[in-house]
């Protein structure tokens, strides 16, 4: 399926791992609620905020034409390069071939967030000066909670088949 | 609950601007001065008004507190919290009165993350101003290069300026130039509309507020916050794609042929952090303006712009409930397709049966005009419902009915017509020449300068009911229904189809409020409550409308204050759902009956500003409401105004005021928690004498 374009910077899809997209709107339009990050901040920092997220929704006044913008999960992983703290701080599972953080060990230097190819950054740094990006809720039983609790299907896996219209899907 | 008077550290941030435009100046109000006690929302914003001011104050003076305040559940991922209200003397009420609002979109929440609960704005500006609060920072900004701009080019400039995190709320000209009828837009098409609140913000020289946050909010329990994002309405998950179609088919009654694959429609949520998306959302529809095409959100009244040649209709199943089908209003009414009904429920088809609108032939089928008429509305920054049921009502019904044939507007009188319609808004927005200017003071005060006897009480005998087929409606031209407003589910004129058990309540809700109440309170009850009020007269001795009608209010209450939203709120089956959002929330425990007195306690407080400001008592507030009774429902039936006095009756001793003067007693200021509230309407001589009404 067609992802959206994500951002000023693309990449092959072959250099991309897989990742969360959002549909086209034909297939089914974001509503605008802004669920995913609000879900992935709460779950994962016990807060709502945009500093705290893991997701970037992306609100279009007037024409409300919303964008989400996730982390790509890059195959060459340049935010795991550039840490200082490799294999400490910013780690690859090696089941997934996912970068996830361990943020007792990350200083926050943010050499990964200069490091994402991509516009707006995937990786930001947070309130307590670690940084944080999309590891596709690793660990979580249910899979990503961002499209756990998209009420419109808006956003999927990049493998992903698109949803059905009309189909419910369990909540 | 456990008599909190801390304010906790989950759900609310903390602090209340307080913004005064005449000196520029910024004061910080701490929240916990009027949380918890005052939940939040509109219950602070009551409490403030009534700290604040003083009898005699208008609706366009400096000194009017313009109030935006938010929830505890709001930005906290809660559904339904992202609405916050807007508070303030209102001038398109008449008389002008205390009156609240309630809007959408992302400004409540931004809000909260740039670290403010709410805002309260006094004063007026030299010059036209913009407001910024940018994380806990409130800054002044010119706006003369923004005076005069389209409420979407507005959001759009204030977009470019401060980036696309910044969230607007704006006027258009309408509010500029004090039209009665304008609103306050967010930049998805929510609105506060109805009080005139944009009239608020242009006499203060203020054409925008921008709101850009990064801080947190923090719920008290996540786990249960993301267990009410899966219940509360029964929500379904599944695609919304937008669908291109060759019909404009947005309700039962608006159902016409279009141009191939014209319409192109799906839905949005109304505010942030909602789990449901049911506002009607149109792409690529004509603009009134040669700017370019524009995407439309509709929530329940712009649909009628495309089309009225029958009357909003209604299912039971939207509004009464049975323990198997008990969908909220949002999923019958609203756009978004309701969940298939439980169809093992022996009164599913009692549910289903249609009680049709009448047949009124206002103007057919134009999805163009539709457009347009919107387009005009929500850019100007005019109320659509001043627009749409009364004014262009009133033209068609004044047409055919002679009484406008002196009337010279410039063009034939035909709402019908696109060409009409744009340049009737282009004169009311910029008050062009008498009759721009006596418009744009709303059309309960226009119909009242034309005089009121011929302009809005001439009969109209074109509307045919089809709940009985055939049966003639004689009303008056004039869909006014009371302080200023037009009918809204009142079982007359627009939205008239409802029963007794339905309009009673509505009007009893509308009888003690400031402005159309159904915004927020549309009815709610059992099947049961439905079958058992079908007679209008003897519903009129029924305590259950009463009580239907005090629980109608309370839920109100709670939308404004939690925040909750009216189309997910009440749950009849579900009574305590308020109650999780705020433990959810804040980690304050309230039962349900705690949560009840408090929204009493925000009642009646309101109740203490009309007493104070306006002298509202029985004598002013039965008459007010009861007009639309006299004129027949949908089937005919009117009420007498002894019949529905003792209705009257049975309502006050449901609130506990007490029956001859319609005021609060002793015992029920005490019980709410507000005895310096009693200590001031005994100086004004406004205590009922110290008996009960219910021992009367």
């Amino acid at each position: 399926m067609k992802e959206k374009k994500q951002g000023i910077k693309e990449r092959p899809a072959e250099e991309l791992g897989r990742h969360i997209i959002q549909w086209d709107p034909d297939i089914s339009l974001c509503a605008g609620c802004g669920a995913c990050e609000i879900v992935c901040s709460l779950i994962h920092e016990g807060v709502s905020g945009s500093r705290s997220r893991r997701i970037f929704f992306e609100h279009d006044s007037i024409q409300l034409m919303h964008k989400v913008y996730t982390c790509q999960q890059c195959l060459d992983h340049p935010c795991y390069n550039a840490c200082p703290l490799k294999d400490k701080a910013m780690l690859i599972d090696p089941e997934t071939n996912i970068v996830y953080v361990d943020e007792k060990e990350c200083i926050g230097c943010a050499r990964c967030v200069k490091a994402c190819p991509f516009e707006p950054k995937r990786i930001q740094i947070n309130r307590n000066k670690k940084a944080i990006k999309c590891d596709l809720c690793r660990g979580r039983e249910n899979g990503p909670a961002c499209i756990e609790y998209c009420q419109c299907l808006a956003i999927g896996m990049s493998d992903d088949s698109p949803p059905v219209p009309g189909v419910v899907v369990k909540v | 609950m456990s008599e909190q008077t801390q304010l906790p550290q989950y759900g609310y941030v903390g602090k209340i601007a307080w913004i005064d435009l005449t000196d520029q100046s910024v004061k910080i109000i701490p929240t916990s001065n009027y949380a918890p006690k005052f939940i939040g929302g509109r219950a602070i914003a009551t409490k403030i008004y009534w700290d604040v001011t003083k009898p005699g104050m208008k609706a366009l003076d400096p000194e009017n507190p313009l109030m935006f305040m938010s929830g505890p559940t709001t930005a906290t991922g809660i559904p339904t919290g992202g609405r916050t209200s807007v508070c303030a003397m209102a001038p398109n009420n008449l008389p002008e009165q205390f009156c609240w609002g309630n809007i959408g979109g992302w400004f409540g929440a931004k809000l909260k993350f740039a670290g403010f609960d709410g805002v309260v704005i006094v004063g007026r500006a030299e010059i036209p101003v913009y407001l910024k609060i940018d994380d806990g920072e409130i800054t002044f900004h010119d706006a003369r290069n923004l005076w005069g701009t389209l409420t979407h080019d507005c959001q759009e400039k204030l977009s470019l300026i401060h980036g696309k995190e910044a969230v607007s709320v704006v006027i258009g000209p309408a509010g500029e130039n004090l039209c009665r009828n304008a609103s306050i837009n967010t930049s998805n098409d929510n609105v506060a509309a109805k009080a005139g609140f944009g009239a608020v913000m242009g006499s203060k020289n203020l054409k925008a507020i921008v709101v850009k946050g990064t801080g947190d909010v923090r719920p008290y329990d996540v786990d249960m916050v993301l267990k009410l994002r899966k219940t509360m309405g029964n929500p379904q998950r599944k695609a919304n794609p937008v669908e291109h179609l060759d019909r404009c088919a947005f309700r039962a009654h608006i159902n016409f042929e279009t141009e191939p694959g014209a319409v192109k429609k799906t839905n949005v949520s109304c505010s942030h952090g909602c789990n449901m998306r049911c506002n009607l959302f149109v792409l690529d529809t004509k603009s009134a303006f040669p700017r370019k095409v524009t995407n439309q959100v509709h929530k329940c009244i712009g649909v009628y712009a495309f089309q009225m040649t029958e009357d909003c209709g209604m299912s039971p199943g939207m509004f009464f409930h049975t323990e198997k089908n008990h969908n909220q209003a949002c999923l019958g009414q609203g756009a978004q397709v309701p969940p298939p009904p439980d169809t093992s429920d022996p009164y599913l088809e009692e549910l289903m049966t249609r009680r049709p609108g009448s047949t009124m032939n206002f103007w057919d089928g134009d999805y163009d005009r539709g457009n347009v008429i919107n387009d005009l509305c929500t850019q100007y920054g005019i109320d659509k419902w001043d627009v749409i049921v009364w004014l262009m009502t009133w033209l068609v019904m004044g047409k055919r009915t002679g009484v406008l044939e002196n009337m010279d507007l410039g063009m034939e009188i035909d709402p019908g017509s696109e060409e009409f319609m744009k340049h009737l808004l282009d004169m009311i927005t910029y008050r062009k020449g008498y009759w721009g200017n006596l418009f744009a003071e709303g059309m309960a005060r226009t119909i009242r300068t034309l005089g009121k006897q011929k302009y809005g009480e001439t009969i109209y005998k074109g509307i045919i009911s089809n709940v009985v087929p055939g049966l003639q409606l004689d009303i008056p031209i004039s869909f006014e229904s009371s302080w200023g407003h037009c009918f809204h589910w009142q079982g007359r004129g627009f939205q008239g189809s409802p029963p007794p058990g339905y309009y009673l309540s509505s009007t009893l809700m509308l009888m003690t409020n400031t402005r159309d109440a159904q915004t927020n309170s549309h009815v709610h009850g059992t099947l049961d409550y439905m079958k058992e009020t079908m007679d209008a007269h003897k519903a009129c001795l029924n305590r259950k409308v009463a009580e239907n009608a005090f629980m109608g209010e309370i839920k109100a209450e709670m939308k404004e204050c939690v925040t909750c939203c009216d189309l997910q709120s009440p749950q009849i089956f579900w009574p305590d759902m308020e109650c999780q959002m705020l433990e959810a929330a804040t980690g304050i425990k309230m039962t349900e009956e705690e949560l009840y007195l408090a929204c009493e306690r925000s009642k009646n407080l309101f109740r203490a500003i009309l007493m104070r400001d306006s002298d509202r008592c029985r004598a002013q507030e039965e008459p007010e409401a009861y007009r639309p009774l006299q004129y027949p429902d949908c089937e005919g039936q009117t009420v007498a105004p002894e019949e529905f006095a003792k209705l009257v009756d049975l309502y006050y001793d449901v609130w506990g005021w007490d029956r001859e003067t319609g005021w609060p007693t002793r015992e029920t200021w005490i019980r709410c928690g507000l005895e310096d509230v009693m200590e001031e309407m005994e100086r004004l001589g406004k205590l009922p004498p110290d008996k009960s009404s219910k021992e009367q």
